[in-house]
């Protein structure tokens, strides 16, 4: 049955105004280890969500369900719950932060279908045995995963919106030791490569050679020295920009984070609503854009869930803030400026002000400009360890590999890389920022935030960047 | 019928469906979750969301011909619907999982045993709920304070059930309110009233407790330099390490491929302080004791005694695989109802113990930061206070650590308190957990503090 033939029946008469949001996602895994088949899984989830708004609060239900009864039953039951808290809002909304967008939209892709998954399952089983060049390797293990989700909505007041994201990942890793120490290198940390796209993504031929080449720096970093204890210029790689940008620029600029609704769980921001349009973030080198049209990037859309069109918007021009991450509910209560990006992991969380894909601009610098700039630093790739403050602004991240820089030139590989900073400091000391040819994007399934909790799927694609005066540190023994 | 009596309807039928229409030559196991949830979600103690999420899904792993999937589906409450969901699914596997490559460590499952436990409660009635929660919260907000968090109720159901025989339910009704009350000039405490049994004068009296901390908070802030430091470490803040045990943890697999941190405890290479004992413990009551494979877990398993490592989490996929003895573990192998021993220290001595030193209330964002050493990074949070003197004195700038957990509880571990308290889990990724870790406090002389 048709979302909008349910409308009708489900929508409460004293709502003011009635959505019916349905997400119906499938999921499939395949895991090998060690040159043997490890696990896959087959999963499917469906539900759906009503919402309705009562004297300017919302409230929803959700049922696992698309059943005309059950359906109706939460219409009462989110009716019933609005109108307890109508007394008591944050705010009082109206229908306007619930727009009227009628839109199709699904992820562009060459591969359609699914591959046989026993075709599937063999490519990776030959793909981790082929990454065992060692008897120091330990461990190898690769992953390919696949999701679909189909997420309709539509409203009383004619929004009609109908999306399809297909997602592909694939990670694979490699485990060296010796002795006492352990090293472990995967293909741009452990969930990097998952995008949007279909099974063309997954060239296992080329995916063969790039991990072994992470089997044997697996081993190289056994035999590395620890990342010197200094103060030093600190080059990053795409695969851990994607870190620093998700954790110091995209969690302190969601406009409900501001607004203080996470302070219980995920934490405040330093950023301040005054700060929007005005605020030195970084160097007149960082320029960072909320882009949800980017082919391929993981969290591009059409609309958000709440049926805001997204468009792409510049949060930090030139170095200084004027827009944050937040969508209609939080531009209301804020009067500022936002994107659409107010988004639910499913069918089963109301949707939160999130990222999507958050990207910073490519320079003018190539990579061999970039190390030719710097006389003595550290270059990290591929984040494998993250910690950061609860107003986003003290962090502490690991690497995986790392090289020195000594005159230019990418020298010594060094184990165990790790750096520490804050975060209003960090961005102002970037001093170059690759050009397109180092632009990489990618992307991570696992954005947890809220209450109740959910996690997202985001993008962040970045060059490689080059930043000043970082406090970098090895392991201990 | 009532809500509890629908989700277990589902279970049953999940069961005999599944089950029921296995041919010889077939197995499985199937793993349930439902809840029946009311979520009020609150900012400066005013409704930011309300909402209710009625969910219920059947996982099930099938078994045939040396060939594994796994597979879930969720489960509507109409018959009709839910047989035809659950027999596209069980046929849909037969297809899948002949196209697979055999598992060369499938391990069908064994287990006959049953349970049944069933806990009501006495929670909120819902249309009421915003006042009974918010109301009260004037004792904090009246005084400026600005209250955050999330209350969440209602039944929570586990099932599992196996073709060897075996079958488990238990179903708790229960609530957590997860709060924090935010002072103007910007810090916070942060507490949590969870158990199956609402009680509106109860929850008065945990809010007016907090004043006091509160109090404190509005002192002007001490800033610390790096350096190592006396801590008292309470039990939420212990807490925030016992994830420690599970991600790169205690798991035989783990251990086996490299992948665990805790590599050196294994080996003997380190040894944690004879003051140190952690335990998986089901008598706190607080999660099921039953596995995705309708295993019963022990009672108590020693983990850590005094210091050294007596045992490792295993499921039956590492048991065979590494030929050692299963320990009903979940195939993720982590750690349940995890509970440190007690000590000496009397905890109303224990800001006397400390001296000179920082009383954490509460860390944050905890991660790994060097597996060989089994050094974690995180951060301060909440009502962390410096002490002079025996003497709560001031909150503290919040301050990042990097510390051993070698250290922390090895040579650095002075004292363990006597008294201990069950931290509630809260967590809610894709549904509403169970569980919960019964903790003590600890004295730490040297904690190291980075930023």
């Amino acid at each position: 049955m048709s979302l909008r033939s349910l409308l009708d029946s489900v929508a409460p008469p004293k709502a003011e105004w009635t959505g019916l949001r349905r997400v119906i996602a499938r999921s499939r895994g395949y895991q090998a280890k060690d040159g043997r088949f490890e696990q896959a899984y087959d999963i499917a989830d469906e539900g759906c969500m009503v919402e309705v708004l009562y004297r300017g609060q919302f409230g929803y239900a959700a049922v696992a369900s698309s059943n005309p009864l059950a359906l109706r039953a939460a219409g009462e039951r989110a009716l019933a719950l609005a109108a307890s808290a109508a007394e008591r809002p944050v705010f009082r909304f109206g229908a306007d932060v619930r727009p009227p967008t009628v839109l199709r939209w699904e992820t562009p892709r060459t591969g359609k279908g699914f591959p046989d998954a026993g075709l599937l399952a063999n490519s990776l089983v030959k793909l981790t045995a082929s990454m065992r060049i060692s008897e120091k390797i330990v461990q190898t293990a690769a992953e390919a995963t696949f999701q679909d989700v189909r997420t309709e909505l539509v409203s009383t007041n004619g929004a009609d919106i109908g999306q399809t994201s297909h997602i592909v990942g694939f990670g694979a890793q490699a485990i060296a030791r010796e002795g006492n120490v352990t090293q472990r290198r995967t293909l741009n940390g452990p969930r990097g490569r998952t995008m949007q796209g279909g099974f063309e993504a997954l060239d296992f031929d080329a995916l063969e050679v790039e991990a072994r080449t992470a089997a044997e720096q697996a081993l190289e970093l056994l035999d590395a020295p620890e990342c010197p204890s200094e103060t030093t210029t600190l080059v990053l790689a795409p695969d851990q920009m994607m870190l620093q940008i998700h954790e110091s620029v995209g969690h302190p600029l969601e406009l409900d984070r501001i607004l203080g609704d996470e302070r219980n769980y995920a934490g405040w921001s330093f950023v301040r609503l005054e700060d929007i349009g005005n605020l030195r973030y970084g160097s007149d080198l960082m320029n960072i854009v909320f882009d949800p049209g980017v082919a391929g990037e993981l969290a591009s859309y059409g609309a958000d869930d709440i049926g805001n069109p997204a468009r792409r918007e510049y949060l930090i021009k030139d170095g200084i803030l004027v827009r944050a991450l937040g969508s209609l509910e939080s531009q209301a209560r804020s009067g500022k400026p936002g994107v659409a990006d107010q988004r639910a992991c499913g069918w089963f969380r109301a949707p939160i002000d999130r990222m999507a894909n958050l990207n910073l601009e490519p320079g003018t610098d190539s990579l061999t400009e970039i190390l030719g700039s710097v006389e003595r630093g550290v270059w990290m790739e591929a984040n494998r360890s993250w910690s950061i403050d609860d107003y986003r602004n003290k962090f502490q991240f690991g690497c995986e590999y790392g090289r020195l820089i000594q005159d230019g030139r990418l020298t010594r590989t060094v184990r165990n890389p790790n750096y520490r900073g804050v975060s209003s400091t960090f961005w102002r000391n970037l001093f170059k920022t690759g050009d397109a040819s180092t632009f990489r994007a990618f992307g991570t399934p696992n954005c947890g935030k809220g209450e109740p909790n959910q996690t997202v799927n985001v993008g962040h694609a970045s060059p490689v960047c080059a930043f000043r005066d970082v406090e970098v540190f090895g392991g201990q023994a | 019928m009532s809500a509890k009596k629908d989700l277990e309807a589902r279970f049953d039928r999940a069961c005999d469906l599944l089950l029921g229409r296995l041919a010889d030559d077939e197995a499985l196991s199937l793993e349930y979750s439902a809840e029946d949830s009311v979520f009020l979600r609150f900012n400066r103690g005013l409704v930011r969301q309300i909402g209710s999420v009625l969910n219920a899904q059947a996982s099930f792993k099938y078994y045939r011909g040396g060939r594994t999937l796994y597979s879930a589906v969720n489960l509507t409450g109409s018959s009709e619907e839910d047989d035809a969901r659950l027999e596209a699914a069980l046929n849909h596997v037969r297809v899948e999982a002949s196209l697979l490559p055999e598992d060369p460590y499938q391990t069908l499952p064994r287990a006959e045993g049953t349970s049944r436990e069933e806990f009501p409660g006495a929670l909120p009635d819902p249309s009421r709920l915003a006042r009974d929660v918010l109301e009260p919260a004037g004792l904090l907000t009246s005084g400026g304070a600005e209250f955050v968090g999330l209350h969440a109720q209602g039944w929570v159901c586990r099932g599992s059930a196996a073709s060897s025989g075996a079958r488990h339910w238990f179903s708790t009704q229960i609530f957590a309110t997860d709060w924090s009350a935010y002072a103007p000039n910007g810090k916070a405490v942060k507490a949590r009233y969870a158990g199956r049994g609402w009680d509106g004068e109860e929850w008065e009296r945990r809010l007016r407790a907090e004043q006091a901390r509160l109090a404190v908070l509005t002192q002007p802030e001490k800033v610390l330099a790096p350096g190592a430091y006396r801590v008292y470490l309470a039990p939420d803040a212990l807490a925030e390490f016992m994830a420690f045990f599970s991600w790169y943890g205690l798991s035989e697999r783990s251990l086996r491929e490299g992948a665990s941190a805790w590599t050196a405890l294994r080996e003997g290479r380190r040894l944690l302080s004879p003051l140190f004992s952690l335990t998986q413990d089901f008598s706190l009551g607080v999660q099921p004791r039953f596995n995705e494979l309708g295993e019963t877990a022990p009672e108590t398993l020693p983990l850590i005694q005094s210091g050294r490592l007596v045992s490792t989490l295993v499921s039956a996929r590492s048991a065979r695989q590494y030929e050692v003895a299963p320990n009903a573990a979940p195939d993720s192998e982590d750690l349940r109802s995890p509970a440190l021993a007690p000590g000496s220290l009397d905890e109303a001595a224990a800001a006397a113990a400390l001296g000179t030193g920082l009383y954490i209330s509460n860390l944050h964002y905890l991660n790994w930061s060097d597996f060989d050493s089994a050094r974690v990074t995180g951060m301060t949070r909440f009502a962390c206070v410096w002490v002079e003197d025996g003497r709560m004195s001031s909150p503290i700038k919040d301050m990042r650590f990097d510390e051993s957990l070698y250290a922390l509880w090895g040579c650095k571990l002075e004292g363990v308190t006597r008294q201990r308290s069950l931290v509630a889990e809260v967590g809610s990724y894709f549904r509403r957990e169970l569980g919960g870790a019964l903790l003590p406090g600890m004295l730490i002389d040297g904690f190291t503090f980075t930023l």
